[in-house]
C-alpha cells in the first residue's frame, strides 16, 4: 500500500491530501514517525525518524497521532481483497502482502492484467492506492513494487531478474541495513550487480551463512530465513511482545506497574487470539540513560491468562528494578508455545478456569465495541496511546515474520 | 588453641558439614567452619545464614580456643593424610598449623570474631525417632517445589500433634501427606507446626543416615528457627515463612472408584512407557477399565508405547492423563509391595496409596491430572 498510515489519515480529513504529513504524535513528542506522505519524504522525514528530528527537517508538517484501530480496519479491508483474488495470500506485514498467482492464468489473464484488474479493485474497495511488483521470486516483487511506487505496477519479466537489480543500490535488497550497508561499502560493494559478480564463497567467508543469502539475493532469488515458508502457509509466529516508552522517564511504582499490567493484557490478547499458552515471559527494561535489560522465567504451566503474566512480570520488574533509577521503556515478551498437554493445579484451578472464562468474555467485548472497551482495573493507570508499526492483533494470517511484535 | 584428633572423625564430621558451607558467597567467612576445642571435644560448626549445622568429635586439647578455616579446604587435605592422629594449632595471624605424620602444612584462616553467632536451642517440642522422620522425609521430599518463586512450597509443613507427626509437601500439582502412627512418632510434648525448607530435609536425612536405626531427633523450635539434634550433632534451620496451601481442602474426601495395583508392575510398566513421552511434558495416558489398567505414550518425534497390567477394578472406563514422572516418584518411594489409585474423573485429582498388610501410617498422594 503506499503510504498507508498516511493515505487512511487522509481518508478521514481529505483536506491533507497532497500536504506534509507525518504520523506518530505530536513534534515534540518522545516518540519516532510511524509513516510521512510522501510531500514529507521529500524533505527527508521518513518512518522510525525520530518525531522531534522530522519537525527540524520539516517544521511545516501537519503532526496526527496514529490511529492503529483505523489501520487494523482498512489492513482487514485490504486482506480481504487480496483475498478474494487468489487463495494464497502471505500478509507481510500491516501494509504489504505477497499473492501466489500461480494458476490464475485462465482466470485472469497474463500477469500485467491480473495486476491492474487487482488494482482497480483495491482502489474501488479501500480508496486507496497501492502499487505492484510482479516477479518469479517474493524478492524481486517486493522490490519491483517499491520501484513502483507510487500507484504503480512492475513487472519484471522471467530471465530479466539480474539486469533489473543490478543497478539498484544495495540497500535496496531486503534485509540489507545500515550495518550490512556500510560493510558492503567497506568492500567496494554498492549496486546490487556488484554483489552479483562477487564469488558466492567470499562472500560466505566474510558474512557468514548471511553471505550466501545475499549471494542468493543479488540474483533475485528467495534466500535467507525470511523466505522459507511458502505463501499462504501459516507458521505462526514465534514470540508475541509489546513494548511501551514513556512520554517522561518516570520512577513512579504505581504507573509502572499499571503499564506492566496493560502490556500484558495486550500479550495476553494476542495469545488467545493466535491460540498460544506461553512459557516463556520476558521482562523488557530500558532506563533513562538507556541501559537495558531482559529478564526472563518460565512457568510450570504455561498461560495466556493476562493476570498470570502479570504476576510473573511484576515478580521479575520487582527482583530486577534498580528501585527509584528512573525507567524509559517498558516490554513484555511472551514465548516457548506449549504443545496442548497442560497439567492442571492442585490449588486455584478453580480461580484459573473464572480467569479464563473472564477472559473469553472480554474478548468478545474488545471483539464488537474496540480494544478499549474493557480492562483490568490495574491497567488503567498505565492507559497508553497505542502506537503501530507492524502487524496488530485482529488481523488475520499474520504469515512468514519470526516474531510478530507492536 | 591446639587439639589432636582422629583422622576419620575429623572427616565424617568435616563432611556433614559442606552441604551447609556456603559455596558461593560474597561473605568469605561462611565458606570457613568454625572449630572450638574445649574440654575433652572439638566442636565444628558451619552456617550459610539460613542453615547451621555443628557436630564435635572426642579430641585431646593442648590448649581451649577457637579460630575458623575454609571448609572445603580443610576436608579436602585431611581426608589425603594418612589415618591416625592429626594435630590443629592456630597461629596468631588467624592461621593453622596442621601436623599429621610427617605433613605439615599452615593454612590460612580468619579470626572466630567475624563467624556469626547461631541461635540457641529453645525448650524440646518432640523426641521423635530417626527411622520415622526420614522415612516421612523420604516420602514428601520428592513433591516439594523446585520453583523458587513459589517460597512458601520451597519445603514441606511439619505438625506435631497428639495424634501423631505429620508431614505435607506439595508443588501445586501433588501433594504429598504422611501422618505417622502414634507408637513411631515417639513422644510429642507440644503442639506445633512450622515449614521446614527443603535444604534442611536433605541435610537431615544425612545426620540421620549417620545416627543408625535407632537414633533419636530432637526438635524444637522458636519464632524463626527450627532445631534438630540427632545425638552430639545439632542441624539448625530458618523457618520457611508464609502460608502454606490448606492441604485439608486438596486431600479427597471421597473417591467413586478404585483400583488395586501390583506395585512394581505398575511401576515397570510406566518405567518403559514413559520412554515415549513427551520430554518435556511427560504426559501418559492411564486407561482404567475392568480388570485392566493400560498404560499409553506417544510423541510425535519417538514413536509410541503401550502397556496393560491386572488389576481389580469395576467402574467405568476412564482415560486420564498424568505426568509420568509423578505417578513413578510416588511408585519408588513406598516399601509396599501393592497400591491402590483412587479416582473420580478425567478433571479431579486422582489419589494413590500404599495398600496391603503392611501399611502401618497414612500415606496419601494426590496427583492432578493433566489434559490431553
Amino acid at each position: 500500500m503506499d503510504a498507508f498510515f498516511v493515505s487512511v489519515e487522509e481518508l478521514y480529513d481529505p483536506s491533507l491530501k497532497g500536504k506534509p504529513v507525518v504520523v506518530g504524535g505530536r513534534p515534540n513528542e518522545r516518540g519516532v514517525v510511524s509513516a510521512a506522505s510522501y510531500a514529507a519524504r521529500k524533505f527527508g522525514v521518513h518512518s522510525a525518524l525520530p518525531l522531534r528530528t522530522a519537525y527540524k527537517l520539516c517544521p511545516q508538517a501537519i503532526f496526527v497521532d496514529g490511529h492503529p484501530e483505523r489501520y487494523r480496519e482498512y489492513s482487514h479491508k485490504v486482506y480481504e481483497v487480496l483475498h478474494a483474488f487468489s487463495p494464497l495470500v502471505e500478509m507481510a506485514s500491516v501494509d504489504e502482502a505477497y499473492l501466489d498467482m500461480t494458476g490464475t492464468e485462465r482466470l485472469y489473464g497474463p500477469p500485467l492484467r491480473a495486476a491492474h484488474l487487482l488494482h482497480d479493485r483495491m482502489k474501488a474497495a479501500t480508496q486507496l492506492n497501492c502499487s505492484i511488483g510482479i516477479a518469479q521470486s517474493r524478492l524481486v516483487a517486493k522490490i519491483s513494487s517499491d520501484q513502483a511506487k507510487p500507484n504503480g505496477v512492475l513487472w519484471v519479466i522471467p530471465g530479466q531478474e539480474t539486469a533489473f537489480l543490478a543497478p539498484l543500490d544495495v540497500r535496496k535488497v531486503p534485509g540489507v541495513g545500515k550495518v550490512t550497508e556500510r560493510n558492503l561499502h567497506a568492500i567496494g560493494i554498492r549496486k546490487v550487480g556488484d554483489l552479483a559478480h562477487l564469488d558466492e564463497a567470499f562472500l560466505e567467508q566474510r558474512f557468514g551463512k548471511w553471505g550466501m543469502a545475499l549471494a542468493g539475493k543479488s540474483r533475485g532469488l528467495d534466500a535467507g530465513g525470511w523466505f522459507d515458508t511458502e505463501i499462504g502457509e501459516d507458521e505462526g509466529p514465534k514470540s508475541i511482545s509489546h513494548e511501551h516508552t514513556f512520554m517522561e522517564d518516570t520512577t513512579d511504582l504505581a504507573l509502572i506497574e499499571s503499564t506492566l499490567s496493560r502490556l500484558c493484557e495486550m500479550v495476553g490478547r494476542r495469545l488467545r487470539e493466535h491460540k498460544l499458552s506461553a512459557r516463556t515471559i520476558q521482562l523488557k527494561l530500558r532506563y533513562s540513560d538507556f541501559s537495558t535489560i531482559t529478564r526472563a522465567h518460565s512457568v510450570p504451566r504455561a498461560t495466556q491468562i493476562d493476570t498470570e503474566l502479570f504476576e510473573e512480570i511484576r515478580e521479575l520488574f520487582r527482583a530486577n528494578w534498580k528501585a527509584g533509577a528512573a525507567v524509559r521503556l517498558l516490554g513484555v515478551h511472551a514465548s516457548g508455545w506449549s504443545e496442548g498437554d497442560e497439567q492442571l493445579s492442585l490449588i486455584g484451578e478453580e480461580r484459573h478456569e473464572r480467569w479464563k472464562q473472564t477472559m473469553a468474555a472480554a474478548d468478545r467485548m474488545r471483539d464488537r465495541f474496540g480494544e478499549s472497551a474493557i480492562s483490568l482495573a490495574a491497567s488503567m493507570r498505565g492507559n497508553f496511546r497505542e502506537r503501530t508499526h507492524e502487524n496488530p492483533a485482529g488481523l488475520p494470517g499474520k504469515k512468514g515474520s519470526k516474531d510478530s511484535s507492536v | 588453641m591446639e587439639f589432636t584428633v582422629s583422622k576419620a572423625e575429623l572427616v565424617r564430621e568435616l563432611s556433614l558439614s559442606q552441604g551447609v558451607v556456603e559455596k558461593k558467597t560474597t561473605i568469605p567467612i561462611l565458606s570457613n567452619v568454625l572449630l572450638e576445642a574445649a574440654g575433652d571435644r572439638v566442636t565444628l560448626t558451619a552456617t550459610d545464614l539460613e542453615l547451621g549445622i555443628r557436630c564435635s568429635c572426642p579430641a585431646r586439647v593442648k590448649k581451649e580456643g577457637a579460630g575458623t578455616v575454609p571448609a572445603r579446604k580443610l576436608l579436602d587435605y585431611v581426608r589425603l593424610l594418612p589415618e591416625g592422629d592429626v594435630n590443629m594449632k592456630f597461629l596468631e595471624n588467624h592461621w593453622a598449623s596442621i601436623t599429621a605424620g610427617r605433613s605439615r602444612t599452615r593454612i590460612a584462616g580468619m579470626s572466630r570474631e567475624s563467624f556469626p553467632e547461631l541461635p540457641q536451642m529453645p525448650e524440646r517440642i518432640a523426641e521423635i525417632p530417626v527411622k520415622t522422620l526420614a522415612s516421612m522425609i523420604a516420602r514428601t521430599s520428592f513433591a516439594i517445589s523446585m520453583e523458587e518463586s513459589r517460597f512458601t512450597l520451597n519445603g514441606a509443613l511439619l505438625l506435631t500433634r497428639p495424634e501423631g507427626l505429620t508431614m505435607v509437601s506439595t508443588d501445586g500439582h501433588r501433594l504429598a501427606f504422611v501422618q505417622a502412627s502414634i507408637a513411631d512418632s515417639g513422644q510429642v510434648e507440644q503442639q506445633f507446626q512450622a515449614l521446614v525448607p527443603k535444604k534442611a530435609m536433605a541435610e537431615l536425612v544425612k545426620l540421620s543416615d549417620e545416627a543408625g536405626p535407632d537414633g533419636k531427633v530432637i526438635f524444637a523450635g522458636d519464632d524463626n528457627h527450627l532445631f534438630f539434634q540427632v545425638g552430639h550433632r545439632l542441624l539448625m534451620t530458618r523457618k520457611l515463612t508464609g502460608n502454606f496451601p490448606d492441604y485439608q481442602r486438596v486431600l479427597p474426601k471421597d473417591h467413586q472408584y478404585s483400583a488395586k495395583l501390583q506395585k512394581d508392575e505398575i511401576r515397570s510398566a510406566i518405567e518403559r512407557v514413559a520412554q515415549f513421552a513427551d520430554e518435556r511434558s511427560r504426559a501418559i495416558r492411564v486407561q482404567f477399565a475392568a480388570g485392566e489398567v493400560k498404560v499409553f505414550s506417544s510423541s510425535v518425534e519417538m514413536g509410541e508405547s503401550e502397556e496393560s497390567v491386572n488389576t481389580e477394578y469395576e467402574g467405568p472406563t476412564l482415560e486420564i492423563g498424568f505426568n509420568a514422572q509423578y505417578l513413578l516418584d510416588f511408585l519408588r518411594a513406598i516399601p509396599q509391595d501393592h497400591v491402590s489409585f483412587e479416582l473420580k474423573d478425567q478433571k479431579s485429582a486422582g489419589e494413590m496409596r500404599p495398600a496391603g498388610d503392611n501399611v502401618t501410617d497414612q500415606y496419601r498422594y494426590v496427583v492432578m491430572p493433566m489434559r490431553i
